[in-house]
């Protein structure tokens, strides 16, 4: 288990998972016996605090979107557990997660596919206080209300039905909704990756702000690391069902220890002047092998520009340090070091710095309420 | 209205492969006509990349179409010049398409699964397009495209060429609709978010292999994106769009060492950034404007924390630095700054 050092000892997680494993069968024999099963997540530790912002990241197929379902137990896993708030729900009854489930939500990527296009929002946001009785229901219309302004919708945009709202705002409905059942903890998968980046940068920020009012902890799946630099405090990269390196935000961004952590951050392409472009770090090779039959040893080494014989026969274990980062690369102390070039910088000029700092401040001098369409 | 544009710079002895000047296009519906691209002009040139970047519904990808003239023509209405090598595209007959898409003109789009046939070989439908346009034997067809898989760095590509679409992994796809398209040698490629739908890693390896590729055989490139990341990374010339009008134009060092548009301002600010981290994202507040009934004058205008009245007035793309165009009332930007 690994804690970040900041939160105090006594500090409960509230969500916690422990050697987590899920693998799905990809082919039945005649009889329903399992041919062959993919491992998607393989013994994946770790926790969240209260009111920290833990990331995961990886491309896609290494397991992020199935982990993140193991921990609001929407699905059971092959092994391991999974506690919410305290609470072993690994093996727990419908009705038991249920209720665990309103401390922790979820928020989708597509924001079209997770409302439902009958109800008004108002309806939508309602359900959740319904379920968990929250809220009695003479009061109902205006905890919706308040969701609503707490997200940046007008309360008189209550009645309408899903599809008068831009992809941004259908955005907010979710996460008002998500909010309804006063949650501890929400996983966001993929939550800003279909939105335009000034969208994406509104629903950042709000989900920022969110955090910092209601001190509600966040898993945040993502495939953008920009993003996730800008809103995690921690920081998990999985390649192929396995966290490979995991460790604070500023760790992760200014020193990478795992090749593949630094591939990752090598291949973002960074908006700068050409002529201020970074060398690249050495670059991944070849395309993601399946994940029927994942590579013996460390599951990189196909890849990896720093790969060597021993490469195939290492068992692949996270080593955490007291510090609380953890790398499963066996040989990082060996790797060429990283010269200040391969790290993403981007000099900007001070003027152009000015010219942003001139725009938010007018920009924020309207009201600064949302009004979208 | 538009101002035709050349960004032609005089010491450049290469030609411009294409020239568009004043495409517009509106789309009719029963109820109502959406002016989707509103007198766009720019032009590209050999071995150059020219970038066409905004967010959905800017009108980057339908720009793309009508110089395919891949749109409907019964819904669309498209007037102003495409001019391909001397030749009227929008005056072109559909069988003179036809015998330019896939050998001079070529296009890769977004998603390789579903641009590639699932029922045929990959090999096949890479020999559909080498036969269909070249006096070749079936056999030289074949060679020729393993050798295009060779070219995209496909391992063992006379294996590969006997395959299905879904024996391919997402940037083996790619790279076979990247061999696919440049199987005729096109003067002009136009991708239209070739990578958006890959990972970052596969990304960058397919970035660098059309770069390369451009090196190799001069073709000029549009690249459709939304990724600003992407436009500094591999291309020379970009366009910004914004509700169907070309905002800003100029070179990507230009562009990313100081933009002349709030839009694009806006956009670079949004951008969470790798190498610093701050509280706020610079958001640009609101959504793109109705193209229905866009608003008269400047169309960033409510979004813009810049505006005056005078924005109420449509502004004119305007060269404000050599080869820096904008069309904003308040440029030069610098004048905003203290």
């Amino acid at each position: 288990m690994i804690q970040s050092a900041s939160s105090a000892p006594a500090a409960k997680p509230i969500l916690e998972a422990r050697g987590l494993g899920k693998s799905f069968v990809v082919k039945r024999s005649l009889f329903g016996r399992p041919l062959a099963t993919v491992g998607a997540v393989d013994d994946v530790s770790l926790s969240l605090m209260p009111g920290e912002t833990l990331a995961i990241v990886g491309e896609s197929g290494c397991g992020k979107s199935t982990l993140g379902r193991l921990l609001m137990r929407l699905i059971e896993p092959s092994s391991g557990e999974v506690f919410i708030d305290g609470q072993d729900v690994t093996h727990a009854s419908h009705t038991a997660v249920r209720a665990q489930r309103r401390h922790v939500q979820l928020i989708f990527q597509d924001p079209y596919a997770s409302l439902n296009p009958r109800m008004t929002i108002a309806q939508t946001i309602a359900e959740p206080l319904m379920l968990h009785d929250i809220v009695p229901a003479g009061q109902r219309a205006r905890r919706v209300a308040e969701l609503l302004d707490m997200v940046g919708l007008r309360p008189e945009q209550a009645d309408r039905y899903p599809h008068e709202f831009s992809g941004g705002q259908r955005q907010r409905v979710v996460i008002a909704r998500a909010l309804a059942s006063e949650p501890k903890a929400i996983i966001c998968d993929e939550a800003v990756s279909a939105l335009d980046v000034s969208i994406q940068a509104q629903v950042l920020n709000l989900l920022k702000n969110l955090q910092k009012r209601l001190g509600i902890a966040f898993v945040f799946i993502s495939h953008d690391l920009g993003v996730v630099k800008h809103i995690a405090d921690r920081v998990a990269v999985m390649y192929l069902g396995k966290v490979v390196e995991m460790g604070t935000s500023d760790e992760i961004f200014a020193a990478p220890r795992h090749p593949y952590t630094r591939a990752l951050l090598s291949a973002i392409p960074v908006a700068a002047p050409p002529s201020h472009q970074r060398s690249r770090a050495a670059r991944l090779h070849g395309d993601l092998p399946s994940p029927l039959s994942p590579p013996e040893g460390c599951r990189l080494h196909t890849r990896c520009p720093h790969t060597r014989p021993d490469c195939k026969s290492v068992s692949m274990v996270l080593e955490v340090e007291a510090g609380g980062h953890a790398n499963a690369c066996a040989f990082w102390r060996e790797l060429p070091a990283q010269d200040a070039g391969e790290i993403a910088r981007e000099p900007r000029n001070p003027k152009l710095e000015k010219l942003f700092a001139a725009f938010e401040a007018m920009a924020a001098r309207p009201a600064q309420t949302v009004t979208e369409g | 209205m538009s101002t035709p544009l050349r960004t032609v710079q005089a010491d450049d002895a290469s030609a411009s492969v294409l020239d568009v000047t004043n495409l517009r296009v509106a789309f009719e519906g029963d109820t109502r006509t959406v002016t989707a691209v509103d007198g766009v002009s720019f032009s590209v040139r050999k071995g150059r990349t020219l970038a066409i970047v905004g967010e959905s519904g800017s009108g980057k990808s339908v720009t793309s179409l009508a110089v395919m003239r891949l749109l409907p023509e019964h819904s669309a209405r498209i007037s102003g010049s495409v001019v391909f090598d001397g030749r009227e595209l929008l005056e072109e007959s559909k069988s003179g398409m036809r015998s330019l898409r896939g050998n001079r003109l070529a296009m890769i789009f977004q998603e390789p699964m579903t641009s590639l046939n699932p029922s045929y070989t990959v090999g096949e439908q890479i020999n559909e397009v080498i036969l269909r346009h070249r006096p070749i034997s079936k056999k030289e067809a074949t060679e020729r495209a393993i050798a295009m898989l060779k070219l995209v760095r496909i391992p063992s590509p006379e294996t590969r060429y006997h395959q299905y679409p879904h024996n391919l992994s997402g940037g083996m796809r790619q790279r076979v609709m990247i061999a696919m398209a440049l199987a005729c040698d096109p003067e002009l490629l136009i991708a239209d978010e070739p990578t958006t739908a890959l990972d970052v890693t596969i990304q960058a390896q397919v970035l660098e292999l059309m770069r390369e590729l451009q090196q190799k055989t001069g073709t000029a490139i549009i690249l459709i994106t939304h990724d600003l990341g992407v436009v500094a990374e591999s291309c020379d010339d970009v366009i910004v769009m914004y509700a169907g009008q070309v905002v800003e134009q100029c070179s990507v060092e230009d562009l990313f060492t100081f933009p002349q548009h709030p839009y694009t301002v806006g956009l670079l600010g949004s951008l969470p950034r790798l190498d610093e981290k701050r509280e706020q994202l610079v958001a640009i507040t609101g959504t793109v404007p109705d193209m229905a009934n866009p608003p008269s004058g400047c169309r960033f205008q409510a979004r813009c924390p810049f505006r005056v009245e005078r924005c109420a007035e449509m502004p004119d793309l305007i060269e404000v630095t050599a080869g820096h165009f904008s069309r904003c009332w308040r440029a030069p930007m610098q004048d905003l700054v203290p």
